[in-house]
């Protein structure tokens, strides 16, 4: 199965090569959509971790004793589906074209897996339909 | 072929066949135009997209002592007020002015409404804060006016658009090497996106290259409501270059139109706001076409593929900017162009689905009889010129 979480690692944490400890030691797939990690700073990153459910739970688990704090309450953009006026702007700055015109209705179609979260059709948007829902 | 009194009668016996302008192009493409022109009497054309060199014309009605307002603001928005004493110009695209530093948070940029949302929300039947100060005189003693309107309380609310219906526009880009926050929305650096706002082959003005059908006193679906079509628009430009098939490669002729708001709907008059750049006004416009004769189809069957646009440069911050030439309204709408040898992607401003809407709107007030056409009292200028503003006198350099 898969999950989506958002892992935020202490000063002290971010030197810890932690895909590789999920891939070795739990045997998940860590894809790593989004991430703030520098030297000596607070990390964050947003990874979609696949692997078996034991495995994952252990995981988890694994990274909280870690004093990594793992967030399963992602942000994701809301399209405010009354206000929308499916006029595509959005469309041109999303990079992983999770927001696309239907080719025949040309209304706007959010895929949510694709999303990546950056944000940058939040502000794009000209009669402010989109947001974060925190 | 047909008159507009012989199309109105249609309307009125209920036997006019209307198509919009999708559903005529594919008739075409399956009869052909002779046979298209014999069965079909009208075609509608709509379009949703922001149209800033927009506003609303309010009479107030006098208070009692009257006031002759020299100041005034809605919801914080300043709206011009120098003419009668309770007469208001309300700018689509002027900015809300803070009320104060302590009342902006962070999240939140000075300005990000404005006009246009203020009209947008008098159409709903929403309240709005009045303010006005006067000069005081003889005639008109009050010297300020607090209060709160609804279009329901004011005496008169009507859209008066000096520039609408762009017939055609740019496509921007941005070559240099900072996002640029343009009346098209962001540009990313290094051609990292491409915006074109009109709709091509669907766009009415398109339709009717050379505003044979359409003129002054022609009737028009503005903004949900019943409008006009009033005068040339601000910087037409009929004079642009054209294509062998008459229509502009670029900015070309535009509209001045009027309508009555209190009669309007709000999901037609939408008040938006482009980052950094500033609030404007979405509004639908629907435009009905006589068939006249043959020459009508010929015009309306235009596709995206015989449209083209220039891609401008909003890099150089100049009046005449550079282009990476002309690209296809059909290259546009694949969402993808290239641009010296580089794919970039393409997003529209238009609403596509929105324009679809607003053309079926129209197609049934005309079906059921609520709307009838208007022959133009007067035609639009074909052969204006356009100038622009020199600046004369002694010009400060800044060295």
């Amino acid at each position: 199965m898969k999950k989506r979480v958002t892992l935020t690692f202490p000063r002290r944490m971010v030197q810890m090569p932690i895909t590789y400890r999920l891939a070795k030691d739990f045997n998940i797939a860590a894809n790593i959509i989004r991430a703030q990690v520098a030297p000596n700073q607070v990390g964050k990153i947003v990874v979609e971790l696949a692997g078996d459910i034991d495995q994952l739970d252990a995981a988890l688990d694994w990274m909280r004793s870690q004093e990594i704090t793992v967030s399963l309450a992602n942000r994701e953009i809301l399209i405010n589906e009354e206000a929308c006026v499916h006029c595509g702007l959005c469309t041109g700055t999303c990079p992983t074209e999770a927001l696309t015109l239907d080719s025949k209705t040309f209304l706007l179609n959010f895929t949510r897996s694709r999303c990546i979260v950056c944000e940058q059709c939040v502000p794009t948007c000209p009669v402010q339909a989109i947001s974060t829902n925190f | 072929m047909r008159t507009i009194a012989e199309i109105n009668e249609k309307i009125k016996s209920g036997s006019v066949v209307v198509l919009t302008l999708e559903e005529l192009k594919a008739k075409v493409a399956a009869v052909g135009i002779a046979q298209t022109a014999k069965e079909v009497d009208v075609v509608v054309a709509g379009t949703f997209e922001p149209m800033e060199a927009s506003g609303a014309i309010l009479n107030l009605g006098h208070t009692d002592p009257p006031i002759k307002i020299r100041q005034c603001w809605l919801d914080g928005v300043l709206a011009y007020s120098g003419f009668g004493a309770v007469d208001l110009y309300l700018g689509a695209s002027q900015s809300a002015e803070p009320l104060g530093m302590a009342e902006l948070n962070e999240s939140e940029e000075p300005g990000d409404r404005g006009g246009g949302h203020v009209i947008e929300d008098l159409i709903a039947g929403k309240t709005v804060q009045l303010r006005a100060t006067g000069q005081s005189t003889d005639c008109y003693p009050r010297a300020t006016l607090d209060t709160i309107i609804t279009k329901d309380t004011i005496n008169q609310f009507y859209l008066f658009n000096p520039r609408n219906l762009y017939q055609n526009f740019i496509v921007g880009v941005n070559g240099g090497d900072r996002q640029l926050h343009t009346y098209l929305g962001p540009l990313q650096p290094r051609l990292g996106n491409a915006v074109y706002s009109n709709l091509g082959a669907l766009a009415p003005l398109f339709n009717d290259p050379r505003l044979r059908l359409l003129g002054i006193g022609s009737r028009i679906f503005l903004g949900g409501g019943i409008g006009y079509i009033t005068w040339e628009g601000t910087q037409h430009f009929p004079l642009q270059k054209r294509l062998p098939n008459d229509t502009p490669i670029g900015p070309a002729a535009t509209l001045a139109l009027i309508g009555d708001a209190k009669q309007m709907n709000p999901k037609w008059v939408r008040g938006c706001y482009f980052k950094q750049y500033g609030p404007s006004l979405m509004l639908g416009v629907g435009v009905p076409l006589p068939v006249l004769d043959e020459e009508v189809v010929r015009c309306c069957a235009v596709k995206d593929e015989d449209l083209v646009a220039p891609i401008i440069d909003f890099s150089i911050p100049r009046r005449v900017r550079p282009t990476f030439g002309l690209v296809t309204y059909a290259q546009l709408k694949s969402g993808r162009v290239k641009i010296e040898g580089k794919t970039v992607r393409v997003a529209p401003l238009a609403s596509v689905a929105l324009s679809r809407q607003v053309a079926q709107e129209l197609k049934q007030w005309i079906e059921n009889g609520s709307f009838t056409l208007t022959a133009p009292v007067a035609q639009i200028p074909d052969d204006r010129k356009f100038i622009a503003q020199e600046i004369w006198g002694s010009q400060t350099v800044l060295e």
